[in-house]
């Protein structure tokens, strides 16, 4: 069942929260909200989810309009920020409250509630309170609680934000594995972790200041970000001003060969992964070093440009500068785009 | 030195009255002629009636004020600013107006028809719901201004009527706070004199009234033994109120 948000407008007093997002998130699709903090992201779900009302616009679930349908009667599973699970209530009371709400038999309750916590890993702990729960044993049960209503939409809004480094990375195996449980059920994930957003979404939308920036599948977003926002928002890319003059793109006077020049005012786009130090180059000074495991980043300024950073990743093992020591920077053809300026 | 200025302040009244209760004259320094015969005397007849009356008071003017103060902090969250800054005002008049007063008031507002209440326990009663519902509002509303409306919402998102949100859900949180405002309501309550002596019927005096008025006729010792008994019974009855509380927060 699709979902489809049509030019969606909220407003809180005077502040505009979502300004006319357009969307469409077909059944079986993972679409994810991208964004940074306060950017309409949890807003758009709430839209959704019928929390707010929209102050313009329409919202449809399988074609039908439900912008003035109450939450009760959607039929949307909703994760929210920070769980919200009913402390008075044990686990597996949580998961039955809204197959209870819909009064289903006794016996189908206890059936469906053991099969939503098998399949969420929380069998043994049906008996417990919510606070005696961790973090990411929460989340479980807030998505097993969800979905135990069956429902055709899911929305989770940034359920990983709330973890440490390393159950947000076991979490997020678990969400895949999950998906592939549910393969009907149309699903919008809210999240500012560009990771997430790249492990779980077929498409992404990111979103800036209550407004919808791109959207694309992820893959082409990541590989031909349509913005400059998108691009650095996405993978933090390389932002580097470029002079065009007949077809040929310069940077700080040298020309690239192999990039195609464009109209209008652009950057130019490239990650820190892609760009190499090697011979014949652009020249630059290594300002900074950081050691990070598998990787190390170098922070370098191209001469000419000194007030540009540019971000470097090369695999860790290999021989590094000294930080201060001139460099030759090349930046391959192939992983370079120009991106339209635009408002950064 | 000011912790033992601050006991003897505190604690003095409390020795003095326990002292008092159990002496059959005090013309010394000290008290003299130990006697129970005092509490006795606050245990029946009269005196014994007062004591019912309080607590049937307390229960149900506590009662009442945990209703409607619940009531009116959950209504306030869903009207218009305006109103709820009305309303949060009139809650709190009777915090900010003196007892006496708001006995009077009720005393000149019942007392002819349509709304004659004058000369039943009800006065009293309403007096003491009026006195106590600011307290109960102010609790609880301070409580629903600490929960997220997250709870609410995912309830109905789960398919959950208003009813069922609201039984099933804001009032099981709510549960501490309520059970905070009713032992404080009643508390209060068992000892309100400035309100009550304003509006009581000569059938249903309560224990506070009847301590006065003994007090006031001479009879000082039965009144202290009394005083003694109001204390006890308000301790039980709000530790009692404690340990649902205890209990509500465990869960
Ligand atoms: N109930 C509200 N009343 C007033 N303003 C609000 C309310 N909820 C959100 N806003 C404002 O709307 C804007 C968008 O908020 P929203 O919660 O959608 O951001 P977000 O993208 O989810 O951010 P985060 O990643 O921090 O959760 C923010 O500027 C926020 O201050
Ligand atoms: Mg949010």
């Amino acid at each position: 069942m699709t979902v489809q948000l049509e030019d969606v407008t909220v407003h809180f007093g005077r502040t505009c929260a979502l300004e006319g997002l357009n969307l469409t998130v077909a059944a079986g699709e993972t679409v994810a909200l991208l964004g940074p903090s306060g950017s309409g992201k949890s807003t758009a779900l709430k839209a959704v989810a019928g929390f707010v009302r929209p102050s313009r616009g329409r919202i449809r679930i399988a074609g039908v309009d439900v912008t003035d349908v109450p939450p009760a009667k959607r039929g949307i599973g909703v994760v929210v920020q920070q769980y919200a699970l009913f402390p008075h209530l044990r686990v597996a009371d949580n998961v039955a409250f809204g197959l209870r709400a819909a009064r289903r038999p006794k016996a189908e309750v206890t059936r469906r509630v053991a099969e939503m916590l098998d399949m969420v890993g929380m069998s043994t702990y049906a008996r417990r309170f919510p606070r005696e729960l961790s973090g990411g044993q929460q989340q479980r049960v807030a998505i097993a609680r969800a979905l135990a209503i069956r429902p055709p939409v899911l929305l989770l809004d940034d359920p990983l934000a709330a973890l440490d480094a390393q159950l947000r990375a076991d979490m997020l195996d678990e969400l895949q594995k999950l998906r592939r449980e549910v393969p009907d059920v149309a699903i919008v994930y809210v999240t500012h972790d560009q990771a997430e957003a790249l492990a779980l979404a077929d498409r992404i939308a990111v979103m800036r200041a209550a407004r919808l920036v791109d959207i694309a599948p992820s893959a082409d977003l990541y590989a031909a970000p349509p913005s400059a926002f998108t691009a650095s928002f996405l993978g933090g890319a390389n932002l580097l001003p470029v002079e065009v003059s007949a077809d040929e793109v310069r940077v700080a006077g040298h020309p690239l060969a192999g990039v195609r020049a464009k109209e209008g005012n652009n950057l130019l786009c490239i990650r820190p992964h892609a760009v190499r130090l090697g011979s014949g180059g652009l020249p630059a000074r290594l300002l900074a070093a950081q050691w990070r495991g598998a990787s190390s980043r170098l922070t370098c300024a191209i001469d000419g440009l000194p007030d540009v950073r540019v971000h470097i990743d090369v695999p860790a093992g290999g021989p590094l500068p000294e930080v201060g020591a001139q460099v030759s920077m090349v930046l391959p053809p192939e992983a370079c785009s120009l991106v339209p300026a635009g408002t950064r | 030195m000011f912790a033992i200025v601050l006991a003897v302040l505190v604690l003095a009244p409390f020795v003095v009255v326990g002292a008092a209760a159990f002496s059959g004259s005090w013309n010394g320094v000290f008290p003299s002629d130990p006697t129970t015969s005092h509490l006795r005397d606050a245990l029946s007849g009269d005196e014994l009636a007062s004591l019912t009356v309080s607590l049937q008071t307390a229960l149900l003017g506590g009662l009442l004020a945990v209703v409607f103060g619940t009531w009116a902090a959950l209504a306030s969250r869903t009207a218009s600013a305006p109103l709820v800054r009305f309303t949060d005002a009139l809650y709190h008049l009777p915090i900010a107006v003196p007892s006496v007063v708001v006995g009077l008031g009720l005393l000149v507002a019942f007392s002819r028809p349509p709304l004659l209440l004058n000369g039943t326990k009800w006065i009293v009663v309403i007096a003491h719901l009026v006195l106590m519902v600011a307290f109960t509002y102010g609790t609880v509303a301070a409580a629903l201004q600490r929960t997220d409306d997250a709870y609410a919402d995912v309830a109905a998102s789960l398919g959950a009527s208003p009813a069922r949100v609201l039984w099933q859900v804001r009032l099981p949180m709510l549960r501490p706070a309520i059970v905070s405002a009713a032992s404080l309501s009643v508390a209060l309550s068992m000892g309100e004199v400035g309100a009550t002596i304003m509006v009581y019927p000569a059938s249903w005096r309560t224990l506070p009234v009847s301590v006065f008025a003994l007090t006031d006729r001479g009879q000082t010792f039965v009144a202290a033994a009394e005083s003694l008994v109001l204390l006890a019974v308000t301790v039980v009855l709000v530790v009692t109120l404690d340990r649902l509380r205890g209990r509500a927060v465990e869960r």
